[in-house]
């Protein structure tokens, strides 16, 4: 077994949604309210929730725009956010490499 | 471990859907696929039958047109220009771009066109363009479009003196040209993680 501490992961990102939006942003760079919603098949009141979550942590930036005269809500990933997922990975690479080492030495075998 | 993986494909997917959706922002690729589809079809059509004026028209409409709308998008989102990443695949774009208008435009002046190897160098720049964008933004599909216009480029290559040289290019612009555009469109408008 591993000396893998659960604590270490961030909470925030355990939530499968959170995750989907964080890794979407840092793909996109940016999106607005709609494309993130369709993006991770929430619903307009989820979204939002969990939007609001990332921007209170301070993962998710918000901006608002006027298209025309119809208003546009934007989010970005912040740098906090980009290093919490780049943690959030690297923790989850840590997972499995001592798995793989494992496998090939036939311990799980 | 099984979760741990799952959750890397998971954010893998993610990623590569918020890019494609950055990408998808610009309907570029798919409003040059059809213009010079166009110009090609239209090229075919006068060596096969003839035209009532001269084709140089039609190609002139069909690269100043993308042109000016590649060149309105580009100044107008300048201030937000959108990641490293995708302003690196806009630079290899636009750059490639310019290379195959300048060549064109130097070949037609000195009346090397006629030699027929312009289309396959058009068909290497694309295959150039789309291999870059899929190792920059890690979109794997876009490796076969590249193919694709590599192993169409060596069939242009090979006829390039018949007028069939145009209907392969038209033909090539439309499936790996305006066909990509539209699905990096339909799919940066709608992302499914």
């Amino acid at each position: 077994m591993t000396d893998y501490d659960h604590t270490s992961i961030d909470e925030l990102l355990q939530s499968r949604a959170r995750l989907a939006i964080v890794a979407f942003l840092a793909g996109a760079d940016e999106a607005d309210f709609s494309a993130v919603r369709d993006a991770t098949k929430m619903t307009d009141g989820n979204a939002s929730v969990h939007l609001r979550k990332l921007e209170d942590a301070g993962y998710v930036a918000m901006r608002k725009q006027f298209v025309g005269r119809k208003p546009q809500t934007l989010y970005a990933l912040t740098e906090t956010g980009r290093k919490a997922l780049l943690a959030y990975v690297a923790h989850l690479e840590t997972l499995i490499q001592p798995a793989q080492s494992a496998t090939s030495k036939g311990e799980l075998k | 471990m099984t979760d741990a993986r799952d959750d890397i494909a998971f954010i893998r997917q993610a990623i590569a859907d918020g890019r494609t959706f950055a990408l998808g922002r610009s309907p570029d690729i798919l409003v040059w696929g059809i213009a010079l589809a166009i110009g090609f079809f239209a090229n075919y059509a006068a060596l096969k039958y003839g035209a009532p004026f001269s084709i140089g028209w039609i190609w002139l409409a069909t690269l100043i047109l993308p042109w000016a709308f590649t060149l309105r998008r580009a100044f107008r989102r300048s201030h937000n220009a959108g990641s490293v990443l995708v302003q690196a695949v806009s630079a290899v774009w636009i750059g490639s771009g310019i290379f195959l208008t300048t060549l064109t435009i130097a070949a037609n002046w000195g009346d090397a066109l006629r030699e027929g190897w312009m289309n396959a160098v058009a068909a290497g720049a694309f295959g150039f363009c789309f291999f870059a964008s899929a190792s920059l933004l890690k979109l794997g599909w876009m490796r076969f479009v590249a193919a694709g216009w590599w192993l169409g480029e060596i069939g242009l290559f090979e006829i390039r003196h018949t007028a069939e040289a145009c209907l392969l290019s038209g033909v090539m612009m439309l499936l790996l040209l305006a066909g990509p555009g539209l699905y990096i469109l339909l799919r940066g408008a709608r992302t499914t993680p």
